[in-house]
């Protein structure tokens, strides 16, 4: 072998070794010496050896026998689906919440014409709601994905649709065989189409809860009476913003509950038994929380009518002089019941379609 | 045309890749280095690439079914694979699959001819 060839061949291996992990090169790098000198030995011409031996890059590609991809064929639909759900999540309530804040945040003072202010803090909203928007979508598509990524190279089992398949029994037998061959008994009966869980109405509901918590826990001022008299903007708060620190976490444990349940929904898309006691343990987990946060914290702002009538002083119209009427039991008591009629309607349905058309119970 | 040359090179890399793992442990009762396989699985009328061979020593090893040591006492550094007795054992079950197998194509592909 001339010195020539050898610098040839010394190319050729480098080529295909840089493109392995450092653990296999120097052994791989052993093994192709020994291959072409072989080839040479037999053939006689380095050009003619490299040029059967084709492409490095090609050649070290057959070494890399592990998967190359980040997420697998194995976890791809879901990946995507769980990519389109929380991008919905993530989207919406933040290009929302961004024009409520643009709104709020309008001059209230102003020379110009009130539908220009209005329509440049729609603009405003919408241009930093959308830039907002891009931003967190684009952490959230990373977050999912690197999610997945490690789950992938973990091989972690991510069955969407156990749940389906979870019941009493399975608490006593199949923790202790699992069973990991497929038999036909693994077949779930289709589900019947009045038992399909709407994955739009899910999704409506986890973005209000997400946009409403947000904006009850960032700007509970918001929530308030506001007025224009002339140039001046007076708001009164509806909740009680003193004891708030107190009233919040009640309030938000609230919601992530209604979150779960929510979520857990989605992700079941039927009703059936694990959904209907999800639903039925939510919905009176939030009933009490919610008798707790209208009948004992102080949620609403003692002085609200005091201030309210502060604000209007004499010349409040009628629509405005309603409110001085605010009576906090009577609005405590009303909510109360429209909560607990709504927990109960929902709790009900999800019974009665569980009964009737449920995935499990149904044979 | 083009494509139907490339369709049928796919579909023949596709069909030869199975047997390729069968063909390499079948002649590893002995050790062997590689180039010496190239050959003599060429003079037998199965030829395989040495940039596919290698590879495939590298994951047979990888997944017990052969064993490699590297011979210095020579001219230069040699590798020689030897088939273990795991892979002895999976080689006597491929071979009972692919006997079964190449019958059955056989009276396929002359059902055809018929």
């Amino acid at each position: 072998m001339t010195p020539n060839e050898k610098d040839y061949m010394e190319r050729y291996i480098y080529q295909v070794i840089r493109r392995l992990p450092k653990a296999q090169r120097e052994e791989v790098r052993m093994e192709l010496e020994e291959l072409i000198s072989d080839m040479y030995a037999d053939k006689g011409y380095m050009e003619e050896v490299l040029t059967e031996l084709g492409d490095p890059a090609e050649f070290a590609k057959q070494y890399q026998n592990e998967q190359k991809c980040l997420i697998g064929p194995e976890y791809f639909d879901t990946y995507l689906w769980f990519v389109k759900v929380v991008l919905i999540c993530a989207a919406v309530p933040i290009l929302v919440i961004s024009m409520i804040n643009a709104i709020g945040e309008m001059p209230a003072t102003t020379s110009q014409n009130a539908t220009l202010v209005i329509i440049r803090a729609i603009v405003d909203g919408l241009t930093s709601g959308i830039i907002d928007a891009l931003l967190s979508c684009m952490s959230a598509f990373g977050a999912v994905t690197l999610t997945f990524a490690i789950m992938e190279r973990k091989k972690i089992q991510l069955e969407m649709k156990k749940a389906e398949k979870w019941s009493v029994e399975s608490l006593s037998e199949e923790r202790k065989t699992p069973t990991s061959r497929w038999t036909p008994k693994f077949l779930e009966p289709v589900p019947d189409k009045k038992s399909i869980i709407s994955r739009s109405d899910s999704i409506v509901s986890i973005v209000f809860i997400v946009i409403f918590s947000v904006l009850l826990i960032f700007a509970p001022h918001f929530f308030a009476a506001i007025f224009t008299e002339g140039e001046t903007v007076t708001t009164v708060p509806v909740f009680n913003l003193d004891q708030w620190g107190v009233v919040l976490p009640v309030f938000v444990i609230s919601l992530l509950i209604g979150l779960a349940d929510e979520i857990l929904r989605l992700i079941v898309g039927v009703y059936c038994k694990l959904v209907m006691i999800s639903n039925i343990v939510c919905g009176a987990i939030q009933i009490v929380l919610s008798i707790i946060v209208l009948k004992v914290l102080p949620i609403w702002n003692p002085n609200f009518v005091l201030d309210l009538e502060l604000a209007l002083g004499d010349n409040a119209d009628s629509g405005a002089k309603f409110l001085t009427y605010w009576n906090s039991d009577m609005v405590s008591n009303g909510l109360l019941a429209f909560i607990v009629v709504i927990t109960l309607f929902e709790i009900g349905v999800t019974i009665y379609k569980t009964l009737c058309y449920g995935a499990s119970i149904k044979k | 045309m083009g494509e139907e040359k490339d369709l049928l090179s796919t579909l023949l890399l596709e069909l030869r890749r199975g047997t390729l793992t069968i063909s390499v442990l079948s002649q590893m009762k002995e050790p062997k280095y590689g180039y010496a396989l190239v050959q003599s699985l060429e003079e037998k009328g199965v030829a395989i690439d040495p940039n596919t061979l290698y590879p495939l020593l590298r994951r047979l090893e990888s997944q017990g079914l052969l064993e490699s040591k590297w011979e210095t006492g020579g001219a230069k550094p040699r590798k020689y694979y030897q088939r273990t007795e795991y892979g002895t054992q999976i080689y006597e079950q491929m071979k009972i699959y692919w006997q079964n197998l190449s019958a059955g194509m056989e009276r396929l592909l002359r059902e055809e001819e018929a």
